[in-house]
Order: structure tokens, then C-alpha cells, then sequence
């Protein structure tokens, strides 16, 4: 046999090849184009009935019962509909449609499925249980936080945090902690799910602002200024004044501008001293502003003139937000007969301020 | 006897299962409602037939919401119309900056439908008053 020959053999085995995997793609599009259409069209007659049920416009219980009643192999097709709507609406809708799910023994499954050998089946798993917030179902979760896992884990935080059981927050912030190899829960994920538990959660915020692990006093001090825990107000000063790590004291300072009140004045004042970090003074001159005291005044007007630009416009902002004395303050400092940095800081935020429209008429001309 | 005409309200949003339960909850609230799945058909259909109020999602393809606002408040002929922000995006600079585009309102999903429902007829009743 020639070259020549060899390789026009050879050609057309490629040719077959390629022909014949376009075949392959082509079906199996068409097959799976048709089961979808073949589907759409078995549920249409429950799409209806569906959207009357998630728009709580099913006050008859027409709809209900035509759901409830469905046969298991077209509650199999009809599930991932219901699935889907339900991270959609709140309220009343979400109710029926976790009952719904209820009915059809999905609540039930999920929980036995938890303990499934495969990752993405223990995950789908406790993210139904979270969609529907099953209260009983918060012991069940809980110990997936300690899952082999990362993923199983994260969606178990999100789902406890959906349930918004108190109980489950020590957990969160166990999971918190990189250990036995597993990375911790990432710090937003945790704090999210926190807040989403209530006040209820108080007493562990107390016991994590005191953990050993920086990662765990974060998320608690985060926590506590976001969900204005006032309770935790004297260890967030504890942990300003004597925590080794920065990115604590720097979220007790944000925590203390949102809970604290005026005797924390003196303690967010001190760590806008020129000795301590960028990020912490600017942090303390940006919760002074929150915190609104006017004992705040003298300290932010001094921090104008600040070398640190960013510092200096901090402080400007939190005297525009403290009102009307701390915007005199400003006007003084911008109308000062040597322009200087302070002068430069103020103006800035009296136009910033004038162009949100928080200074009055008087003020508008700075 | 002719019927009354039905106040007009657009929905845009290219999430088909919240589309079809707004129109349908609006629909059965009384409203005639035109529902579009992008952010183009919402403007097209806004500038060529203004509707009383739009319920739009802000994270459409093409336009978003957000744009779609923009366009609206700029056209002399449609600035003065009605919108809700529709959207999954609940941070505080997301809700500042839409109603600072210039929504009306501004709702975060999930979403309670009558909760929705009640938004829109205060602005009507806001906007008949």
C-alpha cells in the first residue's frame, strides 16, 4: 500500500469521525430538547396552579389541591419547579410551597439524605431544609458544619442560618476554626447566617468574643455591630483596648460606633492617635461619626489636618453626619485665612455633603 | 355597557417563574399587565406605550433595570412614570443607589407578592391623589 493511500485511509477515518460525532451531538441535543419540551408539557397543566399557589392568590384551595394530589412520577418532574420558586417569595407563598414539599415526603427524604455518602446529595439536602425552614430540622444540619466537605459545609451554615435557630450559632462559630486540615467557614458566610438567628444569639457572641481564635472574636464583633447587640457593648471595649490582633480591634471600633454611647468617646478617640494603624484610625474616626456624641467634635477637627488624606476626610464626614455642630465645625475650618490641609479636608465634605443634601441653605455656600 | 380600562402595568424580569407570578398576581388584583423578559423590551415597550407604573428587575441582560430607570427619568415623555426596583441586591448601597437613579420604591427578593401588591397600589393611589 502507497503513502498516498495510507493517508487518504487515513482521511477519511477522521472524516467519519468527525462526521459521526456531529451525529452524536446533534441527538442528543434533539433528544434532550424533546424530553424538555415533553416535560413542559406534561406540567403546563400544574404551571398554573403552581404560580397561583407562590403568588398566594389560592385562597379556595384550588390549586392546593391539585398539587397535593399529584401522582409520585409527576411530582418527580414537577419538583425541581416547586424547588426553584420557593428561594423566591417569602411569606405566606413560601409556607404552602414548603408544605407542598412536606406532603410529598421531600422534607423527609432530605433529612435521611444528610447522611448520604455523596457530598452534592448531602448538599442539596440541607439546602431543602433550609428553603423550607424546618426548625427540627437545625440538630440535623448542625453537624454537617463538620463536614469532609467545604462545599456540604457552606451550604449547612447557609441552611442553618435560613432556619434561624439560636441554638445552631455556636456551631457556626465552632465551624469558624481551621482544624484537622478543613478551612473554616469564610468569615462572611458565618456572619450572615448569625444575624439571620436573631437576638436569641447574644449569650454565644458573648462566649466567641472570648475565644482563643482572632477568626471567631471577628465574626462576633462584626455581628454585634451589625445586629446592634448592645449587651456585648463592654467586651467590644475590652477587646479595642487589648486584642493582639488588628482586624479585631478594628471591628470592635465599628461595633462600639453603632452600639456604644458616649462614654466610648474617649476610647475610639485615643486609637485615632498618630501611633496606632492607618486602618484602625481611620476605622475609630469613622465610628465616631456613627456614634454622633459631640464630645467627638475637638478630636475630629484636630484629625483634619491629619497627613493621612483619607484620615483627614473620615473625620470631615463623621462631623458632617454628627449635624449641625459638627458642620459649623467644618465651615470654620474651611473658612480658616490660610488654606491648609484641614481647610482642603473641609471643603470636601461640605460639598459632598451639599451634593447629598444634608446641609441647609446657610450651609450650602461653604 | 363598556368595561372600565384597566390601570396598565409593565413588568420586566428574565426570571420567568417571578415574571409570570407578578403578572399573574397583578392580573388578578385587576391590572392589565404586559410582562418582557429583558431589559430592551421594557424600554421599547415603556416608550412606546407608557404604562401607569413598571415593576422592574435590576439585573436583566442588556439593559438592566437600573438602565432602563436611567433612560425613563431622561425621556421628557416618561420621567414621571411610576418604577419599583425589583431585585435580589439588598445592600444599603444598592437600595441608596436606586431610589438615587430615581425609583419609586425599591423591593428585594424574596419577595412577599402581597407585600408587592400593596406597594403598587399605594403608589397609584399616591399617584391618583
Amino acid at each position: 500500500m502507497s503513502v498516498g493511500q495510507v493517508l487518504l485511509i487515513a482521511d477519511a477515518v477522521i472524516g467519519l469521525s468527525c462526521a459521526s460525532s456531529v451525529a452524536v451531538i446533534a441527538i442528543a441535543k434533539f433528544g434532550r430538547d424533546r424530553g424538555g419540551a415533553r416535560s413542559s408539557a406534561l406540567l403546563a397543566p400544574y404551571r398554573h396552579a403552581l404560580i397561583a399557589m407562590a403568588s398566594g392568590e389560592d385562597e379556595e384551595g384550588q390549586a392546593r389541591g391539585v398539587l397535593f394530589a399529584v401522582s409520585a412520577p409527576t411530582w418527580d418532574r414537577l419538583r425541581p419547579s416547586v424547588v426553584a420558586f420557593l428561594p423566591k417569595v417569602r411569606g405566606a407563598p413560601a409556607d404552602d410551597l414548603g408544605e407542598l414539599l412536606r406532603s410529598h415526603g421531600e422534607i423527609e427524604a432530605a433529612k435521611r439524605m444528610l447522611i448520604s455518602r455523596s457530598a452534592v446529595r448531602r448538599a442539596r439536602a440541607a439546602y431543602l431544609l433550609g428553603l423550607v425552614r424546618d426548625p427540627d430540622s437545625a440538630a440535623l444540619v448542625l453537624p454537617l458544619l463538620g463536614d469532609p466537605d467545604e462545599d456540604v459545609r457552606l451550604v449547612a451554615a447557609r441552611a442553618l442560618g435560613a432556619i434561624g435557630e439560636p441554638s445552631a450559632a455556636r456551631g457556626v462559630l465552632h465551624a469558624l476554626r481551621t482544624q484537622h486540615g478543613q478551612i473554616g467557614l469564610p468569615a462572611w458566610v458565618a456572619a450572615e447566617a448569625l444575624l439571620s438567628m436573631g437576638v436569641q444569639i447574644a449569650p454565644a457572641l458573648q462566649i466567641g468574643l472570648a475565644s482563643e481564635d482572632p477568626a471567631v472574636r471577628n465574626v462576633c464583633a462584626v455581628v454585634a455591630g451589625l445586629g446592634t447587640f448592645a449587651s456585648v457593648a463592654p467586651q467590644l471595649r475590652i477587646l479595642l483596648a487589648t486584642d493582639s490582633e488588628g482586624d479585631v480591634r478594628a471591628s470592635a471600633a465599628v461595633a462600639l460606633g453603632r452600639v456604644g454611647g458616649a462614654e466610648d468617646v474617649v476610647a475610639l478617640a485615643r486609637h485615632t492617635d498618630a501611633s496606632e494603624t492607618a486602618v484602625l484610625r481611620r476605622t475609630c474616626a469613622t465610628a465616631l461619626g456613627d456614634l454622633g456624641q459631640r464630645e467627638s467634635l475637638d478630636t475630629l477637627v484636630g484629625l483634619l489636618g491629619d497627613g493621612d488624606c483619607r484620615l483627614a476626610a473620615l473625620a470631615a464626614d463623621s462631623l458632617v453626619r454628627i449635624g449641625s455642630e459638627g458642620i459649623a465645625r467644618l465651615q470654620e475650618a474651611a473658612a480658616a485665612t490660610r488654606p491648609g490641609p484641614s481647610a482642603r479636608a473641609a471643603l470636601g465634605a461640605l460639598d459632598l455633603a451639599g451634593l447629598r443634601g444634608q446641609l441647609g441653605v446657610s450651609g450650602g455656600g461653604a | 355597557m363598556t368595561e372600565p380600562v384597566k390601570t396598565r402595568i409593565l413588568v420586566a424580569d428574565d426570571d420567568r417563574d417571578i415574571l409570570d407570578l407578578v403578572v399573574f398576581k397583578l392580573t388578578q388584583a385587576g391590572y392589565e399587565v404586559v410582562g418582557v423578559a429583558d431589559g430592551s423590551a421594557a424600554l421599547a415597550a415603556i416608550e412606546a406605550d407608557p404604562p401607569r407604573l413598571a415593576i422592574l428587575d435590576v439585573m436583566m441582560p442588556g439593559l438592566s433595570g437600573i438602565d432602563v430607570l436611567r433612560k425613563v427619568r431622561a425621556n421628557e415623555a416618561t420621567k414621571d412614570l411610576d418604577v419599583i426596583l425589583l431585585t435580589a441586591r439588598s445592600r444599603d448601597s444598592d437600595v441608596d443607589a436606586g431610589f438615587a437613579t430615581g425609583a419609586s420604591d425599591y423591593v428585594i427578593k424574596p419577595f412577599s407578592p402581597r407585600e408587592l401588591l400593596h406597594r403598587v397600589n399605594a403608589l397609584l393611589a399616591r399617584g391618583n391623589g
